[in-house]
């Protein structure tokens, strides 16, 4: 079964875009430098601000005729068709293939209010098509909105970004109740919160490890953590130059450090 | 821009994560056990020099040069079949009507035509599949190239138009768009085993057998086979190819052909001198390697007549292959000159050899009446004269 992680935070700047691209590089370069049958990494971009597009893609005009949104508004039985022909492959990889958003998304929404079946209009194409990719990692917006809604659908582990501030983990039992619910609601046996992701962590601040520390001994939260990513301007300026963390500085420590998410996840994906 | 460095980041990734992962976790990840998977249809294609020709030559090669979708290429099919249902009156609207029982069965089975029966049998093969699941996949090849998706048939062309009949032509039938395959590397696919999957299972017809043989001699004789469609002057190259040449693959094409001999290869193998027409009309009949060899004598332009002729006759292997002989023997005359006529001209010829009193004679011993012999003689009279006037008129004309 095709694993497909979906990087979700109601609150934004946590680093899920960072997280999501760097971490769907990392699971398809590890595939194929381990000779695995097959090293295909599918990224979705489901955010209107489409950074994730921008930054693998180097582009961010994608419109009606070639993003999600046009799989949102394809008709039921040519979607899983028209998914495959919006996606594009990435700049940093021939492996990395991107769906990517459009700022259209922001009225996708309004626009599907009432349409038949709109929270699976990810998950049905998706479930067509996906045998063709080892992973998919997919990011959403900031918020739990329809297209939120419709990643959790389509995934089997959520991951959670957050930074080490008191408000953001206060916040993270709501998160995972949220997206419990949603697995409830919509019967989604499959889906579970499989990680959260410490980002931004600078160890020179007593309240960054006194946070991590409370974090790591909660019952709950606590066996959650699968990654504690430093602050790191290499991050920041990666970005800027459309590269993963990994090609702009590999010494960089949030390199390593997501290199070795990386390879958590690959641990749970063979181990099923 | 800096463009990224795809080789930095593996040496990273690679560093990091070898000791991490460890060697039981990376044998997981190469893991090559077979796994069934449901592959969107529309991402699925026939190969097009695949001996086995499932849809008629025409609407295979406008498939094959994307002039026409599967749904296109079924329709097309549905209305040649329409055509002819409609000549022998029989009803079809939709493509279930085929599967309706005939009240005299025996009677109307027999008169379907070949894209009749073609279509009856896809139909019947997608209402199983609609109403069982389809327990057999697909065996394909994944030809990706970048973001464009692409599995080849290996072998299971028939399933495959059938879940497109069942998709787009069968009502209820609930499909999801999507066809479980088996997913071969690209580097295990060959013609060998494409081969032992078309003749171990349901069977070539005789013309598939000679593309199959075709394909095997000219892949060890080192040609590319392509991945677009291709003519009937494509197999011809293997006509000068043989097995002597390559001892060492022998045994292996003989085998991948079904386990026949070097003989019947060899006769396969020279089908493919029958004309463009000729070897349409055989493969959509199914006529066999035994009528077949007789008709290859004959010169080319003779070939597609020729099996008109055994398909509308339905002639035998035997008189096949004397009416080859005969027609070799005397390749001068006329074709549409009936055999009667020419026995006529035979006994005309033969008359300055005979003597008039030698042919009374032999007359008088096979009718044993001399009124009966001046009743022959007047109507040869009359007969000479009708031939007369029939010179003189088309000296005329």
């Amino acid at each position: 079964m095709t694993h497909v992680f979906v990087f979700t935070n109601h609150k934004g700047g946590v680093g899920k875009s960072t997280s999501a691209t760097n971490i769907a590089l990392g699971l398809s370069s590890v595939l194929k430098s381990t000779g695995a049958t097959n090293s295909r990494v599918l990224l979705i971009d489901t955010d209107s601000q489409a950074h994730a597009t921008l930054v693998t893609t180097g582009r961010k005009d994608y419109g009606s005729q070639d993003s999600l949104y046009t799989v949102l508004m394809a008709e039921r039985q040519s979607a899983a068709k028209v998914m495959n022909d919006c996606i594009v492959q990435s700049q940093w990889n021939p492996d990395l293939h991107v769906l990517p958003a459009s700022p259209m998304l922001e009225g996708a929404e309004r626009e599907l209010i009432g349409a038949a079946g709109a929270p699976y209009r990810i998950s049905d194409p998706l479930s067509k098509i996906m045998s063709h990719y080892a992973a998919v990692v997919i990011d959403t917006r900031p918020s739990f909105s329809l297209l939120t809604e419709m990643a959790l659908i389509a995934a089997t582990d959520a991951i959670i970004p957050v930074e080490p501030r008191y408000l953001e983990t206060v916040g993270l039992l709501s998160v995972i109740t949220k997206i419990n619910d949603i697995r409830d609601g919509w019967r989604i046996p499959d889906l579970k919160v499989s990680g959260i992701v410490i980002t931004k962590m600078d160890s020179r601040i007593k309240g960054h490890i006194q946070l991590l520390d409370d974090l790591k001994s909660h019952p709950v939260l606590g066996k959650l953590i699968c990654g504690v990513i430093p602050a790191n301007e290499a991050v920041s300026y990666a970005h800027n130059n459309h590269q993963s963390v990994f090609s702009y500085d590999p010494k960089a420590s949030a390199s390593k450090a997501y290199a070795e998410l990386v390879v958590t996840l690959i641990r749970r994906m063979v181990q099923g | 821009m800096p463009k990224p460095n795809v080789q930095r980041t593996s040496n990273l990734l690679a560093s990091v994560t070898d000791e991490m992962l460890g060697g039981d976790l990376t044998a997981k990840l190469q893991d090559k056990t077979i796994r069934v998977e449901r592959l969107l249809l529309e991402l699925v294609r026939p190969h097009p020099v695949q001996p086995r020709r499932v849809l008629p030559e025409r609407i295979h090669q406008a498939f094959h040069q994307q002039q026409l979708t599967p749904t296109q290429a079924l329709r097309e099919l549905a209305q040649i079949v329409q055509v002819a249902a409609r000549q022998q009156s029989r009803p079809f609207t939709s493509v279930l009507d085929l599967l309706t029982q005939p009240e005299d069965e025996s009677e109307t089975t027999s008169e379907l035509s070949p894209e009749e029966t073609l279509l009856r049998d896809l139909v019947n093969l997608a209402v199983t599949i609609r109403d069982d699941g389809q327990v057999n996949p697909l065996t394909v090849v994944d030809v990706s190239e970048g973001v464009s998706h692409l599995y080849r048939i290996e072998t299971g062309e028939r399933r495959y138009w059938a879940t497109w009949l069942l998709r787009d032509f069968i009502p209820d039938s609930n499909s999801d768009g999507t066809i479980p395959c088996i997913v071969i590397p690209t580097k295990t696919a060959s013609v060998f085993r494409q081969a032992k999957e078309n003749t171990s299972r349901s069977g070539l017809t005789a013309i598939g057998m000679a593309r199959q043989a075709a394909l095997l001699l000219l892949s060890v004789h080192g040609h590319e086979i392509p991945n677009y469609p291709v003519d009937n002057d494509f197999y011809r190259q293997a006509l000068e190819l043989d097995l002597r040449g390559k001892h060492e693959f022998t045994d292996t094409i003989l085998a991948a052909m079904g386990g026949i001999s070097k003989f019947h290869f060899s006769h396969f193998k020279s089908l493919l001198n029958l004309s463009d027409e000729a070897l349409e009309v055989a493969d959509r009949h199914d006529l066999d390697e035994g009528q077949l060899r007789y008709v290859v004598k004959l010169p080319r332009e003779h070939h597609a007549e020729m099996i008109t002729q055994i398909v509308q006759f339905n002639l035998t292997v035997k008189q096949v292959r004397e009416m080859c002989d005969t027609s070799s023997d005397r390749p001068q005359v006329e074709p549409q000159v009936s055999r009667a006529a020419k026995q006529l001209l035979k006994f005309l010829k033969a008359a300055e050899e005979v003597t008039p009193q030698e042919f009374v004679t032999a007359m008088l011993s096979a009718e044993h009446d001399k009124n009966v012999v001046r009743a022959r003689l007047q109507s040869l009279y009359q007969y000479l004269i009708e031939i007369d006037q029939a010179l003189a008129s088309t000296e005329k004309g």
